[in-house]
């Protein structure tokens, strides 16, 4: 009996080492082989070109070029323009579906924002094209609305499913005690909210936002119908965008295997997945620096 | 190591042909075009319906995609609104792999604009100004003091390259909309009133009830001074007086047979080009439906 | 002595269940009132009335009166979050905010209008000096408040509730969490604060109501069942229910 549990015990833990290992050992892999392909892109294109140019047009008429500036720069410049949008909004719902909302309307509004996250992207893509888009254009006086200001708002829209589900349960796990606490000093609902029970939730709401701007960055579809995909370099929301997502969406599969444009949507997928890493890891420490601060 | 895959894809490519030669190909592989998608599964379907026997799969993807798929041994039939590029054929040939061209229709491109457009016609030459970005804005042209605002394909589509090569014969203007699809394209020009694009006459003339109100078909002269021509008519294609005028191919490996064979020659004979004809496109001249057979012949004139 | 809080047939109910039954009960000012009963009798319900917590629970129903300075503070246009200011309250367990010891202290005053900043810091030190904590922390003031042994988190809680000067503090079994030592400290610091705040604190330690506490309320199945001077509770009960409670017969 007590051997028993003692194996079950050894199996149980080296099955979870063993999963461990090889998530890590599938991401290596997959970053490994983007490099593996990636570096192959340099043979014909100057590294100064890819990291530095700004104009991303291998399918040119005579000259192909590689830089993936402009790419780099339009897909922050749209997943950071979702976030502001997305993480405000979202964090708010999220606030008053945890804490204020009756129970009437939760049980309307929960499911509906759950609905959300279950649309194709094909179809907010969709919809960008045939309504967002010619609205942003008569608001804001445009001919057209097929822009960066179009990407980020379909984004966001996208985005906050996760955010609003995963920052609500963060704001629902802070602890009642606290907001007793604070009750009992005579503090307002809303300011219990955002001085104690926002701050307490700072670390799963930060996961929150994190998840949200991993599903901006990398939605291909979405941004591939609605902004424009233009290869000029945009100079602000208004110009539209081709994302690195997108090009890698589009390009690929036209492109013949071994060739050095085919290498290069492989260097511009490294950069995209190194630019992940970047911003998890980054967001990892500020959570865990919180976390320090919470616990 | 590269080697070494290359070595394998001869093999699979080498056990796919033979598998062709015995004659028992009963599934047809085609894979390419999104222009030419419809034609194709309206084709291959009415073969069928002759045929039970033998099964079709038609996919888009792009021209790009189904000559990649061609040249990896993935398809049997490439369809392409564009010749394979000098890349392609030099990759073919390090494969061992010998493509042929069959045209079966000819495709018009329409240039739309939004419907309050006051411009009627255009010659081609101020039609490539326009894309290569020489001329920004429709008042350079008579019209209104707005900015151009082109929309094209996206760079895996034929039509992308046909009308760059035919056309501009130079770069696009690097402000060109690139959307996903021709339905895309005319939805953005239905609500842009600075638009300009290029579609499919394909696309177009199913739907033209519907977009007369919102879009607009320009007239095209193939001179600055000469007489500008509607697509919309069908002598004006068949005169060839409509100057942008592409054929569309089915791009084949070597020496076909069998149902392969017979399904590519119901496709350029009278039933099949009917049918290209119904699908909104153009039949195929007399000249090009004999360079088709040159191309499929040899194996009946072996026989 | 006049009664700082008065609760008049009070009758409180979770949905269905009937917790607390006609309720009279009057807390004296600048004194130490005790509640005690066995587990479940409705003390912590009580407590809770007084300073409106259960507002937050949609399912309570409460009839009766509790008068604060003679107003009823269940009528409705009693504003909670005001009469919170007025009645502070001490948990059960320590819980303090996951912010620092100093910021644990001056939140409440900077949520109630305080905003220079010397003010808030004198203040946070005289509560914190207030509730014998001082020389425990000074040097550490930023440190996270979590970082505190459990006696120093309840004293730190109880630093917090003072330095809002409230009239009437509720202690909740403050000292079920804390080892003999803590607890002796927390004791010590409610015999202080009683002149100058009113306190009533929940405990399930009768020498510990005998220490602290001036009045004595025993509560069985929702009922006060007697009330009187510590003294008399403990010495001479008139309920034999009483009696057999402080003797440690039940309970
Ligand atoms: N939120 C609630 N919902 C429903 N019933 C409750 C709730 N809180 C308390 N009760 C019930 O009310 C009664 C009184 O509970 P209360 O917490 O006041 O007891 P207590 O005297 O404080 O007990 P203890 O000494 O164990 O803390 C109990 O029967 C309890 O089950
Ligand atoms: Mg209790």
């Amino acid at each position: 009996m007590k051997i028993n549990v003692y194996l079950a015990d050894r199996l149980a833990s080296i099955l979870f080492q063993v999963a461990g290992w090889l998530s890590v050992a599938i991401l290596f892999g997959i970053f490994a082989l983007l490099l593996f392909n990636g570096v192959k892109a340099f043979a014909h294109v100057q590294p100064s070109e890819f990291f530095l140019g700004t104009i991303w047009n291998p399918a040119a008429y005579d000259r192909p070029q590689y830089g993936i500036i402009s790419l780099i720069f339009s897909t922050l410049l749209i997943t950071s323009g979702a976030m502001l949008i997305a993480v405000p909004l979202g964090i708010g719902t999220a606030a008053y579906l945890a804490e204020m909302a009756p129970a009437s309307v939760y049980r309307f509004l929960k499911p509906a924002i759950e609905l959300f996250a279950g649309i194709p992207s094909v179809a907010v893509g969709f919809i960008g094209i045939t309504v967002v888009a010619p609205a942003i254009a008569r608001i804001f006086g445009l001919n057209n609305g097929l822009n960066a200001l179009n990407g980020s708002l379909l984004l966001a829209i996208m985005a906050l499913p996760t955010i609003i589900t995963v920052s609500e349960d963060a704001i629902r796990a802070v602890p009642t005690t606290f907001r007793e606490a604070s009750f009992a000093l005579g503090a307002s609902p809303w300011v219990t909210l955002r001085r104690v029970t926002l701050p307490a939730a700072l670390s799963g709401i930060l996961a929150a936002v994190m998840l949200g701007f991993g599903r901006a960055l990398g939605e291909t579809m979405t941004v591939l119908m609605a902004t424009g995909n233009a290869l000029a370099f945009p100079n602000g929301f208004f110009d539209p965008v081709r994302t690195m997502t997108a090009a890698i969406a589009i390009e690929l599969g036209e492109t013949a295997r071994d060739t050095t444009h085919y290498y290069a949507l492989f260097a511009v997928g490294a950069v995209l997945f190194v630019i992940s890493l970047v911003v998890n890891v980054l967001s990892e420490r500020l959570a865990r620096r919180f976390r320090y601060k919470n616990e | 190591m590269a080697k070494k895959h290359f070595l394998y894809i001869v093999l699979i490519i080498n056990f796919l042909s033979c598998r062709e030669n015995d004659n028992t190909v009963e599934n047809i592989l085609i894979k390419g075009s999104d222009t030419e998608v419809n034609v194709a599964l309206a084709l291959a379907e009415h073969y069928m319906e002759k045929e039970p026997l033998v099964s079709i799969a038609v996919t888009g993807g792009g021209s790009g995609t189904g000559i990649a798929a061609l040249l990896s041994g993935k398809t049997n039939i490439a369809n392409a609104s564009r010749p394979m590029n000098a890349e392609e054929y030099h990759l073919a040939t390090s494969r061992s792999i010998h493509p042929k061209p069959i045209i079966f229709g000819l495709d018009a491109l329409a240039i739309v604009t939004h419907a309050s457009n006051p411009l009627d016609s255009l010659s081609l030459a101020d039609l490539g100004r326009i894309f290569r970005g020489e001329i920004t804005t429709w008042a350079e042209l008579g019209g209104p003091e707005k900015p151009v605002s082109l929309y094209g394909r996206q760079s895996n589509s034929g039509t992308f390259l046909y009308f760059r090569d035919r056309v501009l014969a130079a770069d696009y203007a690097a402000s060109l909309k690139q959307m996903n699809g021709t339905a895309q394209i005319v939805e953005a020009i239905a609500t842009d009133p600075a638009g300009i694009g290029y579609v499919g006459i394909g696309y177009l003339s199913e739907q033209e009830r519907k977009l007369t109100t919102s879009i607009k078909v320009l007239k095209i002269s193939s001179l600055s001074n000469s007489r500008a021509f509607s697509p919309l008519i069908y002598t004006n294609i068949s005169s060839g007086k409509y100057p942008i005028i592409r054929p569309l191919y089915q791009y084949i490996n070597g020496q076909p047979h069998g149902r392969l064979l017979d399904f590519l020659l119901f496709t350029i004979g009278e039933e099949g080009q009917g049918i290209v004809r119904k699908s909104g496109y153009y039949p195929i001249s007399e000249s090009q439906y004999a360079e088709n057979l040159k191309l499929l012949d040899s194996e009946m004139a072996i026989k | 002595m006049r009664n700082k809080v008065e609760v008049k047939n009070l009758n409180l109910y979770f949905g269905e269940k009937h917790a607390l039954k006609n309720i009279s009960l009057g807390i004296p000012e600048h004194s130490v009132v005790a509640l005690i009963g066995p587990s479940g009798c409705g003390k912590s319900t009580l407590l809770r009335s007084m300073n409106r917590m259960h507002d937050l629970n949609s399912t309570v129903r409460i009839r009766g009166e509790i008068l604060l300075d003679g107003h009823n503070i269940l009528h409705g246009n009693t504003n909670p979050v005001k009469l919170r200011r007025r009645i502070g309250m001490v948990f059960q367990k320590p819980n303090p905010f996951p912010k620092s010891i100093y910021e644990n202290v001056a939140y409440g005053l900077e949520i109630n209008g305080v905003t220079e900043k010397d003010k808030i810091r004198e203040m946070v030190e005289q509560s914190i000096r207030g509730s014998s904590l001082w020389d425990e922390v000074k040097d550490d003031l930023h440190k996270p408040a979590l970082d505190l042994s459990g006696g120093q988190q309840q004293r730190l809680c109880v630093a917090r509730a003072i330095a809002v000067e409230p009239e009437v503090i509720l202690m909740d079994e403050p000292c079920s969490a804390l080892d003999p030592i803590s607890t002796a400290k927390i004791e010590a610091l409610i015999l202080r604060l009683k002149e100058r705040f009113t306190i009533v604190i929940v405990t399930h330690n009768m020498q510990q109501a005998q220490r602290v506490a001036d009045y004595t309320a025993f509560m069985y199945l929702g009922e006060v069942i007697e009330a009187g001077r510590t003294a008399d509770i403990f010495g001479q009960p008139k309920q034999d229910l009483t009696r057999n409670y402080v003797s440690g017969h039940f309970g």
